[in-house]
């Protein structure tokens, strides 16, 4: 058993990239504990190491040194029964259909066909992608593609889910739409989220807890817990106050990235 | 509207082709109206009895070369798109090889491989060959590598990658190469049994050619070049089953 305040569990981890004007350090040093249930946000600077810190949660990364391990176990790589993960790019099939799309992940975990289509087709209407089933990628808006990505998911119906900047290359508008759809999705299945973004207003509106990272190499500047409730309202003094305070760690940060 | 124009045009072109023929010395150029006589005495096995014997040798030769073609293609394809050494170092020598007009090797395809069947299909496969290769190597470098990695995060392993991901990525390209690898397949035989043979197509065309049948030859060109265009329909139907996503 695992106790639920350490659902995820990130040892003194350190990543270095090889690159051509020489060997550059992502992450160095990083800890982070993730507790059951939460919505925790790693926020900071562009370069900082908050992807390649996701994709070792994910097990698309393998870390230098240190662990990284989920329900105690160490992560060698990826879990589909564990853990799923969004990204940036919603990096849909094109040739599969929503609905397909959708299976993907029931698919090659081996569930028979008539049992994941059913799983897929209740999914849709929450996602509002009903009336889509049948349609292609290339036929969806940006924001549809991206909740088609977040239905294939949560179609495995893991404990934790990975979010890589999910909203990240949408209008703001939309963008506000997708973090309020979002928080619906999580407050209903009570997963663990990790989710990545540059959004102060993003991780303000969603997240239990908000990690604030360093510009590179990426190290945790300062963790800030947020027991508020949910609808929250951007004008609420707490949240102006947690506002003002957690820009002024980012913003020192971001401007050590651009010198 | 394009089907009335496309019947327009062919009129027009019959029309000319008429004209031209009537004036023209009937050795050297015959009028429609005398390719339809000649068409039906082939057709019903007056001129040449043993059509449907060459017809059926001509496609099997066919059958074989694009088979051989498309097996060595991929193979030699995924070998070269996957091994980043052996494809750096063999990847420009096979495109130069490609540019190089096929036909200077038939002399010595003849010579290894004797007049009958085995040097056509020899022929045939070395066009299929080559696009069918580069095909695959283009459809590698097609496919984008961060669908690779949700399917990798989604727990694929590389089997799986290859068959669920590379593949139907890389479909348009591979389809278009396969494609044009059995249009080159067939002008490899037929050509093939052109420049040397006693039995195919080919060497019907060459006989009625050779005696100045010049009737009898449009018409074995018409009937070859059926064959021609049922493979490209039957492969154009494959085509659009395999890319239904992408209309």
């Amino acid at each position: 058993m695992t106790a639920p305040d350490r659902l995820i569990a990130v040892e003194r981890v350190t990543k270095r990239y090889a690159t051509s004007s020489g060997p550059v350090e992502a992450l160095h040093d990083v800890s982070l504990t993730v507790g059951e249930g939460e919505f925790c946000t790693l926020i900071g600077p562009s370069g900082c190491g908050k992807s390649t810190l996701l994709g070792m949660l994910g097990g698309l990364v393998h870390p230098d040194s240190g662990r990284v391990l989920v329900d105690a176990r160490p992560v060698t790589g990826p879990d589909p029964r564990r853990v799923a993960t969004v990204f940036q790019d919603p990096g849909l099939f094109p040739w599969r259909t929503v609905l397909e799309n959708v299976e993907f992940g029931l698919e090659l975990g081996g569930s028979a066909a008539a049992r994941r289509r059913a799983i897929a087709t209740e999914l849709l209407p929450p996602l509002g992608l009903k009336g889509f089933a049948e349609k292609y990628p290339r036929e969806l808006s940006g924001g549809m593609k991206q909740r088609v990505a977040i239905g294939r998911a949560l179609a495995i119906d893991t404990k934790i889910l990975l979010m890589d900047e999910p909203f990240g290359a949408l209008d703001e508008q939309t963008r506000v739409l997708m973090g309020e759809w979002l928080l619906d999705i999580w407050r209903r299945t009570r997963k663990t989220v990790i989710f990545v973004t540059h959004s102060l207003h993003e991780a303000l509106f969603l997240s239990t807890r908000i990690a604030v990272m360093t510009a590179r190499p990426g190290r945790i500047k300062s963790v800030l817990d947020l027991p508020l409730d949910y609808p929250r309202s951007m004008e609420s003094p707490e949240l102006v106050a947690l506002r003002a305070k957690l820009w002024g760690e980012i913003r020192e940060e971001s401007l050590r990235a651009m010198q | 509207m394009t089907l009335l124009a496309r019947a327009g045009l062919f009129l027009v072109l019959l029309g000319l082709w008429e004209a031209v023929g009537r004036a023209s010395n009937p050795l050297l150029a015959v009028p429609p109206s005398a390719v339809l006589p000649a068409l039906r005495d082939l057709l019903l096995l007056r001129s040449y009895p043993d059509l449907p014997a060459n017809v059926l040798l001509t496609v099997r030769e066919i059958a074989m070369a694009y088979a051989l073609a498309v097996v060595a293609g991929l193979a030699c394809g995924f070998a070269l798109g996957f091994n980043r050494l052996i494809g750096r170092a063999w990847g420009p020598m096979i495109a130069a090889l490609y540019a190089v007009p096929a036909v200077v090797w038939y002399p010595s395809l003849m010579l290894f491989f004797g007049l009958d069947a085995a040097s056509k299909i020899a022929f045939g496969f070395l066009l299929g060959f080559f696009p069918v290769t580069l095909a695959v190597l283009a459809g590698i470098r097609q496919v984008n590598p961060h669908l690779v990695t949700v399917a990798r995060a989604y727990g694929a392993g590389p089997l799986t990658v290859f068959g669920r991901v590379m593949v139907p990525a890389m479909l348009f390209t591979l389809v278009g190469g396969l494609r044009t690898a059995l249009a080159l397949a067939v002008v490899g035989v037929i050509v093939g049994e052109i420049l040397g043979s006693k039995r195919g197509m080919g060497a019907l065309i060459n006989h009625a050619y050779g005696l100045l049948r010049t009737a009898d030859y449009v018409a074995l060109v018409l009937v070859t070049l059926a064959l021609v265009v049922g493979s490209d329909v039957v492969a154009s139907l494959a085509e659009r089953r395999a890319l239904k996503w992408s209309e």
